[in-house]
């Protein structure tokens, strides 16, 4: 399935190998890190980044989208972003390296640097084979992150949120969260930038234990020059449930990764995306759920709005394990495309070995219902408003899924701006 | 759900180890000797008593074939196949272009009845009054016989084996051969237009309505042979045929190989149904022998207003490769694809469409049925796709799979792709077509749950059957009683 004859190297692949040289020694981790760095590289070297050959790149043709490699240089500095809820607890990462950590009671929080430097073996720094190409960068290039321990049973009331900020230049952040044993948590993973040129690669590895209960909201907004390529490896243990919202509004070459295991019984993952793209912005989201045992559920909805030129991507892929019996899955991926110019490709894919299981999955595309905006029209309502209106009915319905009601004002707010800019 | 007792039961019943058509024809024949070469091409061009263009063609096919890589991306696995160790060419030796039915070897005539095809004209199908099919039959490499070719050469409609028609029709052959599967569109059709043995070639003209049914039948009979067929239908404008296809082969140790194209061109407000009923034989429930059926399908609508529709029961071969396409070209056309797959022993199907929008106002239909049991994987593949003119493109899609026991797959792999705002493409696959209410509606009266299941299902299910002319449809009965309650998607 997985195809590609040998290439020359691209202009990007020759100057992450060349910065690859300059940099190892200044990059934290002791011999052992070392090594799965030079392997890392080594394998980019030998195989390249991955092109539409490449099935779980099919619509996402790396090779080709990622043109140049911005300088690594420190850049300037990045200001604090305010909470997106308040009383939330800031950690901050800037330009590549933490500026602050602050952990409630029951969460430790330390550097992901100084765990690279004392023992690899607590951290996975595994990457997804040889098209894996956000974990081989990310293993090669990077420098900090948050390993974060929930305790067992503890509960945090208030967010536990990310900022991951950058002003132009790279960034290669890897994060370890782990919830622990029936414990409840909510983490909201913020990734931001100026307009400056940039490329950042941010990996996170999400444990939940035994019935321990997680939200993880990552909102998307780095800069419009910003390619932004992130992976979230999750792992969900017995009765283990995880609601996973993640909204793309900015950004020039964006893939979302997650590839999650389902590997306790009675565990649950409730999935929702929300693509807001405009512009010539490429966005990607590429799901593989397993459901490797008996008894787990799972929803994905996927909602975007493309207009511009802009490309949307959602590739979903649902394992269902052959001892997996009386899994429920179930996913839809529904776009609105509002310009001629934009696109979206889907492919939401099922494979199936269990033979008593409910899976299903639906896709839409379509434009704006006429009758639905003639609906509105009739009674007054300027066309473009109502345009507005539908579209966000449509995004707003997944959005309020969230319970929150601080988040989802938050959110809201970001799509009547979108909608201002794009509508 | 898991699958009810009956449904079971029906499955069994064309399990592989089931296979009635495995028997072998012992008839001399005319073979090619073993392997792939320019020499063999040669040999096969002069046999068929071709002209030197067709011969360049192939040749051109050949090198091209030579520089392709085979084709891994599908969900299927199999040893690497050794293209030298076929033989591409073998005929019936007594098939030196047979004038009448009586010339035909009578053993031939035999399997033929073996395997419930009426080669002679006279005979009417049982049960079907004043219905007749002309049909042309291929045997290994070559076409044995064309019937009914007078009454239907009166209406101006052209049927006969294609390597007659690039010596009758070369112009017609010449124009359209190749113009919808292009020689080096992959692998396998690359091979095809290299080796090509026969096949039927089927002309309409314009505004002529194909007075019956034609209908060709495959049979791969020698062994270490590989199936070769190419098939060309043309309708001209306002042109209407429809066409069947069934194929069978002996049962055998090894594997064989049969990569054929077909090719469809339906002009402005033509329409063409094809409907193929694939039982070649599956192999043994280990796995041991059966045919790969690697095969390019694909029909463009080049003119306004036409329409192309695939129907498909899918039930043989170890491997399955294959899916018919529509290239929405004119403006208004439409295209659809039908298909039962059903998957036993250790057979693996990957199959589904393309249907791929140009024209405005285009619109398609896809319905998929998988059933896989024993260790068998089944997979649907298909694409949509919408270019950025295609405006109001319309498509509707549903597939839905049954999974038979814990030891089988059950696949989905769906690629929608629009460019075009005005495009409208719904995919749905979902547990099951039964809705609460129908169930309810029907447990109300008295029918009891599992029964009521059965028949809504059946009646979805004989709705893709339908979609089969008749003739096959009693062919295709066996799987009508296969409810697909507790399917996934």
């Amino acid at each position: 399935m997985n195809v590609q004859s040998k290439l020359p190297l691209t202009a990007a692949e020759t100057a992450l190998v060349e910065q690859f040289g300059t940099l190892v020694g200044s990059l934290p981790g002791n011999a052992e890190m070392v090594q799965l760095r030079d392997r890392a590289i080594q394998s980019i070297k030998e195989s390249g980044l991955p092109t539409r050959r490449v099935e779980a790149w099919h619509y996402t043709d790396l090779r080709r989208l990622l043109t140049r490699l911005p300088t690594n240089n420190a850049a300037g500095d990045v200001a604090d972003l305010e909470s997106l809820v308040m009383g939330s607890w800031r950690q901050v990462i800037k330009n590549g390296s933490i500026d602050t950590i602050a952990a409630p009671e029951g969460v430790s929080i330390s550097a992901m640097a100084d765990a690279l430097r004392a023992d690899v073996s607590g951290v996975t720094i595994a990457d997804h084979g040889v098209h894996d190409a956000i974990g081989l960068i990310n293993s090669a290039f990077v420098t900090d992150g948050f390993v974060v321990k929930v305790d067992d049973g503890a509960e945090i009331a208030e967010p536990i949120e990310f900022q991951t900020l950058h002003d132009g230049g790279q960034l290669h952040v890897r994060n370890s969260v782990t919830v622990g044993e029936g414990a409840t948590a909510t983490f909201h993973d913020r990734q931001a930038g100026s307009d400056a040129e940039a490329l950042g690669t941010v990996v996170t590895d999400l444990k939940l234990g035994k019935g321990a209960q997680a939200t993880w909201v990552t909102v998307q907004e780095t800069g419009d020059a910003s390619d932004h390529l992130a992976q979230l490896n999750i792992t969900l243990e017995e009765d283990a449930r995880l609601t996973l919202f993640i909204v793309n509004l900015s950004g020039k070459l964006v893939r979302q990764e997650i590839n999650a295991d389902v590997l306790g019984e009675g565990a649950d993952l409730q999935f929702r995306a929300v693509n807001l793209l405009g512009d010539s912005q490429h966005c990607d989201i590429t799901l593989s759920l397993g459901h490797l045992v008996p008894n787990t559920t799972s929803t994905e909805t996927v909602r975007s709005v493309v207009t511009g030129k802009a490309q949307g991507v959602f590739q979903g892929q649902i394992r269902v394990d052959q001892i997996a019996q009386k899994t429920d899955a179930q996913m839809a991926c529904n776009t609105l495309l509002l310009s001629d110019d934009a696109g979206f490709s889907t492919k939401p894919e099922l494979e199936i070995f269990a033979d008593d299981v409910i899976c299903a999955h639906g896709a839409t595309v379509a434009e704006i219902d006429h009758k639905h905006l003639f609906y509105l029209m009739a009674r007054g309502i300027p066309e473009k408003i109502a345009q507005g209106l539908l579209i966000k009915a449509f995004v707003a319905e997944i959005i309020e899924e969230l319970g929150d009601e601080r988040l989802i004002g938050v959110l809201e707010t970001r799509l009547d701006h979108w909608l201002e800019m794009n509508g | 759900m898991p699958a009810v007792q009956e449904t079971i039961d029906q499955v069994r019943k064309i399990d592989v180890d089931q296979y009635k058509y495995g028997f072998e024809t012992l008839i001399e024949s005319d073979k090619a000797p073993k392997g792939l070469s320019e020499d063999i091409i040669r040999f096969i061009s002069a046999k068929k008593q071709e002209p030197d263009w067709m011969l360049e063609w192939r040749l051109d096919a050949y090198s091209r074939w030579l520089t392709m890589e085979e084709p891994t991306w599908a969900r299927v696995e199999y040893p690497k196949i050794d293209f030298n160790d076929l033989y591409y060419y073998s005929a019936p030796k007594s098939m030196s272009g047979p004038k009448t039915l009586d010339e035909v070897d009578p053993e031939l005539l035999k399997t033929y009845e073996k395997l419930g095809i009426p080669l002679a004209e006279q005979e009417i199908l049982a049960g079907v009054q004043e219905r007749r099919v002309a049909v042309d039959a291929v045997f290994d490499s070559v076409s044995v016989v064309t019937t009914f070719k007078k009454e239907l050469s009166k209406a101006g409609v052209i049927f006969m084996s294609i390597s007659e028609a690039i010596r009758e029709y070369p112009d017609l052959v010449k124009k359209y051969l190749a113009s919808v599967v292009p020689v080096s569109d992959n692998y396998y059709a690359a091979l095809n237009s290299a080796v090509f043995t026969d096949g039927s070639f089927v002309y309409v003209p314009k505004g002529v309505r194909c007075p019956m049914e034609l209908s060709t039948y495959f049979r791969i009979n020698e062994k270490n042979t590989g199936q070769f067929e190419r098939t060309l239908i043309i309708a001209e404008e306002g042109a209407y045929v429809s066409y069947l296809e069934g194929c069978t082969a002996p049962q055998r140790d090894e594997n064989q190989l049969h990569a054929a194209v077909v090719e469809l061109v339906a002009m402005d407000d033509a329409e063409i149904k094809y409907s193929t009923v694939q039982n070649w034989y599956p192999g043994d429930a280990e796995g041991k022998g059966g045919i790969y059926n690697f095969v390019t399908k694909r029909g463009d609508c080049r003119g306004k207003n036409s329409k192309i529709s695939w129907t498909q029961v899918e039930t043989g071969s170890a491997i399955t490769w294959k899916y018919p396409s529509c290239i929405l070209r004119g403006d208004n056309s439409r295209g659809e694809f039908y298909s039962i797959a059903v998957s036993n022993g250790a057979q693996q199907i990957d199959s589904g469409t393309k249907m791929i929008h140009l024209g405005k106002n285009t619109s398609s239909r896809i319905i998929s049925k998988g059933i896989s049991a024993g260790k068998s994987n089944n997979t649907y593949r298909g694409r949509v796709s919408a270019h950025r003119k295609a405006e109001n493109a319309r498509n509707f899609t549903q597939c839905d799979s049954l999974l038979i026991g814990n030891e089988c797959g059950a696949h989905t792999v769906p690629y929608i792709e629009a460019n075009n705002a005005t495009a409208q493409f719904e995919h749905e696959a979902t547990t099951s077509k039964i809705s609460e209410d129908q169930l309810f509606y029907c447990m109300q009266r008295g029918i009891p749950e599992e029964e009521a299941i059965a028949l809504i299902v059946n009646g979805f299910v004989k709705e893709v059957i339908q979609e089969l002319p008749m003739e096959f449809a009693v062919e295709a009965q066996k799987l009508i009683g296969i409810s697909l309650e507790g399917s996934v998607g």
